[in-house]
């Protein structure tokens, strides 16, 4: 599986080590995508992209420096090592630093995903076919005047080599497939999509895009834009609301992963993605749920946008419990960041790709499923508010007071869907949000969802991540709130 | 690659390579870009990174593909094209394809290249973060940001005679001053990194941070609100994407839509796109070489333009403005007050400095909600009289538009989301409405 970068590698960290750095580490990336996108009838996008380029780490004087580069040449690859000492000692400058830990570890390892059907073996053709027709399932009535389907699946090979003679190589491949649509009449504009917030998105390879399931989905979603056309505006109201997975897994996200990230909460991240109201003191103090919220940080979940063998600054991952019986336990983190809080490391460090420094990201997040259905859960609520599918999100620097737009809602009376209500929003702010947690679906709704293009770091880099979850139903919400009310 | 003529060079190279097209199309881009960014008055992550990408449109018998590399070598350039014949190939043709671009007149850049941002090392931006660094710990404050210097190549030749190259540096810093309770943001963008007063901007930061240490609450509810200026242009950004011509024609959920050449906003309100426009100084072209046109977006209160690509313009008849889906350089025209005169003019109101996480929630009536940051101040009698916590807002930016009016002063913003370079004053909003109140400011 190597594609013989280990000549690349010593000279690198040859050349890092003689111009001064007390550990380096370099890793390789081959990343070739294909993302395919049709819309209303037509084949408007397919892009077929390879990318190979290398990123270094050098530590000098206990500073970090970083170089990307995708020139391969002898004189490139010093370039590039003396480049990231020299960041590394400009850094070294001002007194005051990051407590930068020295890796030990040495793995020698390869790792890949598992995939069933690899997205090379699929013609284009029939990609095409499946993205066609699921398109055209959306247009169930006139007033959808606008539908998409996409696929998109990258394959990334990433050889990482240290100074503490780590050699890994790992072979990721991840797919995913989503269809929307816009119904429009006397006016408005109704938007219906998914499966998940945008789309499914997995580790594995095209049954990935075949378990999306589109062309059903994309039916049901047609028949949901048309009818939200005459439904109601949802009212003001505070009570009972039932999340499907599909928003769930969003709420997740924003309102849990996000502030557990433990640069964020150092202060980090201050200026662009924000801190976090859980500090790092808190752990095992803290109540951030109810009794049944149980959150499990696992970078080695089957199907996890995030799962890898490896992360990339080379710490090897496993399952670590972020919140039990919603009690905080513990944080995400990076060798640094666990160094300077004495919190476990959890192997969440994850770059972009070759050209950006390895970071703190939120990884594989998962919420442990309860018992029973979203059926039961329906049956079991007297009154209130389910509500499905992604429209808008919004949450503070804090992580604390979120507002989210969902597609679609129905009102819930006495265990039944009784309505279906337009643009529903719900707000809350986050441990008072999670501890009116009351009930969690089983394990047979869990889903691995996952997101492609979580934004965080200066410069913004695009994170993969996953939130397997399944439904739940959460108490005293505040629901239909309205602009200039 | 930061040079536009070798970029071009090598655009036409590749072009070359191509046989058996209809028409094809090659574009590079070339990147040297580095930050070091800062928290706890500290260097957190400091890091540079070059990058050359060459990508192919191949097109035959209305069949298109696109392929992208990053291997410049004769055989990765090959590669690509042939990847992006294959694809083409492949897939069904596109009834809606009429062309790639045609050769136009693309206008002469403005100066976009400077030493200062092309040649900056690694110590000439700690030297940048000392300067904050030693003005934080003056007012025992904390910090968070980054500085950065960047340089960039554009280049693209296409069978049609299309040769277009654009070179250009940015360079800037975010600082956000952090006290025990409160905090306060400064930031500067320009395309030379010589004229970025650190210092200044520190204390500017440091001064918003540091109007009160015991922020007070106010009843959610609409106020009279001065946006400065990376507040308002995160609020009016939401409103840009409305002018685009798949928003208006395709996905039909632009608020655009029937509100064409009819009064809708305040007459002070002047919108338009302009690359060439003192303070931007982009690139001339598309990303598919199209001369970008100067388009009057809003005049005086009355939406008057919308923007396209080459593909929607033939798709649609409208004119090609050379725009990759949205205005990319645009600008609200400022108006004739100082920021300190709009706010000694306000009884009673709200001053925000910045604002976050900002979403459209509904785009046809363009409902925006997000909250403020670093900064939000109770103005009394013309006066700023307390720090406030932070609000959430939410609000249509049609309603909150229709009675404005803007600072004298323009401020140029870099996006992180999108390629765009826009300019905008200090907004003074009669009514803008805040839906909630956090515990925090």
């Amino acid at each position: 599986m190597s594609n013989g970068y280990a000549r690349y590698a010593a000279r690198v960290l040859d050349t890092a080590s003689k111009r001064g750095a007390g550990y380096a580490d370099v890793q390789f990336w081959i990343a070739e995508s294909e993302s395919i996108y049709v819309q209303t009838g037509v084949v408007r996008d397919v892009d077929n992209s390879r990318t190979v380029g290398y990123g270094v780490r050098a530590l000098v004087d206990g500073s970090w420096g970083f170089s990307g580069s995708d020139r391969f040449e002898d004189a490139d690859l010093d370039a590039a090592a003396a480049r990231a000492v020299s960041i590394a000692r400009a850094s070294a400058l001002i007194p005051k630093r990051v407590r930068a830990v020295t890796p030990v570890e040495k793995y020698v390892d390869t790792w890949s995903t598992a995939v069933s059907i690899d997205p090379k073996s699929v013609p284009l053709g029939t990609k095409i076919d499946y993205l066609l027709q699921a398109e055209k399932a959306l247009h169930v009535s006139a007033s959808i005047v606008y539908g998409y389907a996409f696929s998109w699946n990258e394959t990334r090979t990433k050889e990482f080599y240290s100074t503490t003679g780590s050699a890994i190589v790992q072979h990721l491949v991840q797919t995913g497939a989503g269809t929307g649509c816009n119904a429009v009449a006397d006016g408005d504009a109704e938007f219906r999509s998914g499966p998940g917030d945008y789309g499914l998105y997995q580790g594995g390879g095209w049954e990935v895009a075949e378990r999306a399931d589109l062309v059903n989905n994309a039916t049901r979603f047609g028949e949901d834009a048309v009818s939200l056309l005459k439904a109601p505006v949802l009212p003001a109201m505070t009570g009972d609301l039932i999340l499907t997975g599909a928003v769930l897994n969003l709420q997740m996200h924003e309102s849990i992963g996000h502030p557990l990230e433990l640069d964020r909460s150092l202060g980090w991240e201050a200026n662009f993605s924000g801190v976090s109201w859980a500090k790092p003191d808190q752990v095992g103090k803290l109540r951030y749920g109810s009794e049944k919220l149980n959150v499990v940080c696992d970078n080695t979940l089957p199907l996890g946008m995030a799962t890898v063998g490896y992360d990339d600054e080379g710490t090897k991952p496993s399952p670590v419990p972020l919140i039990e019986n919603g009690m905080l336990r513990a944080f995400l983190s990076s060798r640094d960041t666990a160094a300077e809080t004495s919190l476990p490391l959890t192997a969440s460090v994850r770059a972009q790709d070759w050209a950006s420094v390895p970071i703190v990201r939120m990884t594989n997040i998962s919420l442990a499923p309860g018992e029973g259905t979203l059926e039961d859960i329906v049956a079991d609520t007297k009154e209130g508010i389910l509500m499905d599918g992604i429209r808008s999100w919004s949450i503070d620097d804090h992580r604390l007071n979120f507002q989210f737009g969902t597609q679609l809602a129905w009102e819930i009376q006495n265990g039944k869907r009784t309505r279906l209500y337009r643009k529903p929003t719900y707000t809350g702010v986050t441990p008072h949000f999670w501890g009116g947690l009351d009930r969690v679906a089983g394990a047979q709704d869990w889903v691995v969802w996952g997101t492609p293009n979580c934004g965080k770091g200066e410069p913004n880099q695009f994170g993969r991540t996953s939130h397997a979850c399944s439904h739940a139903r959460f108490a005293g919400v505040k629901m239909g709130v309205k602009a200039d009310d | 690659m930061t040079d536009a003529r070798a970029a071009l060079a090598l655009a036409k190279k590749t072009l070359a390579l191509v046989s058996g097209a209809d028409q094809a199309s090659v574009q590079v881009n070339g990147a040297d870009a580095a930050y070091s960014r800062f928290a706890r008055n500290y260097v957190v992550a400091n890091l540079a990174s070059v990058s050359t990408t060459v990508s192919v449109t191949f097109v035959k018998n209305k069949q298109q593909g696109l392929s992208t590399t990053g291997d410049l070598s004769e055989t990765g350039l090959r590669a690509v094209v042939a990847r992006a014949s294959d694809v083409a190939a492949h897939v069904p043709a596109n009834p809606e394809f009429v062309s790639l671009a045609v050769p136009g007149a693309i206008g002469a850049s403005a100066r976009s290249v400077f030493a200062a941002t092309a040649e900056a090392t690694p110590a000439d931006r700690i030297a940048k973060l000392k300067a904050v660094f030693a003005r934080m710990e003056r007012s025992s404050l904390g910090s968070a940001g980054f500085t950065t210097t960047q340089a960039h190549s554009v280049a693209i030749a296409n069978s049609l005679g299309v040769e277009a190259a654009w070179e250009g540096t940015y360079a800037g810093i975010e600082i956000k001053a952090i006290a025990e309770r409160t905090s306060g943001y400064a930031d500067f963008w320009t395309r030379d990194y010589a004229v970025l007063d650190a210092a200044e901007r520190a204390h500017i930061a440091a001064a918003k941070a540091t109007v009160s240490d015991d922020p007070a609450g106010l009843a959610p509810g609409t106020y009279t609100v001065i946006l400065e200026p990376p507040a308002f242009v995160d609020c009016i950004n939401n409103l840009y994407y409305g002018f685009a011509v798949d928003k208006i024609k395709e996905s039909q959920d632009s608020w655009l839509i029937d509100r064409l050449d009819k009064p809708l906003f305040s007459p002070n309100l002047t919108v338009i796109d302009d690359w060439s426009y003192p303070g931007v100084a982009n690139q001339p072209f598309a990303s598919d070489g199209a001369p970008t046109q100067r388009v009057v977006l809003v005049e005086k209160g009355v939406p008057k333009g919308i923007v396209s690509s080459t593909y929607l313009a033939n798709k649609f008849g409208v004119e090609n403005t050379g725009h990759d889906g949205y205005p990319t350089n645009a600008i609200v025209m400022p108006g004739t007050k100082s920021r300190e005169q709009l706010i000694a003019e306000t009884e009673r109101g709200i001053l925000i400095s910045r604002t976050w996480y900002t979403r459209t929630v509904d785009p046809r009536p363009c409902t925006i909600t997000g909250l403020t940051r670093d900064g939000v101040y109770l103005i009394e009698n013309g006066r700023l009289t307390k720090t406030l916590r932070n609000f959430r807002f939410f609000t249509s930016m049609l309603s909150a538009l229709a009675d404005v009016e803007f600072a004298d002063k323009l401020y140029r913003s870099e996006s992180a989301d999108a390629p765009q370079t826009l300019l905008v004053p200090a907004a003074k909003i009669a009514k803008f409405t805040m839906s909630d109140q956090t515990s925090f400011a």
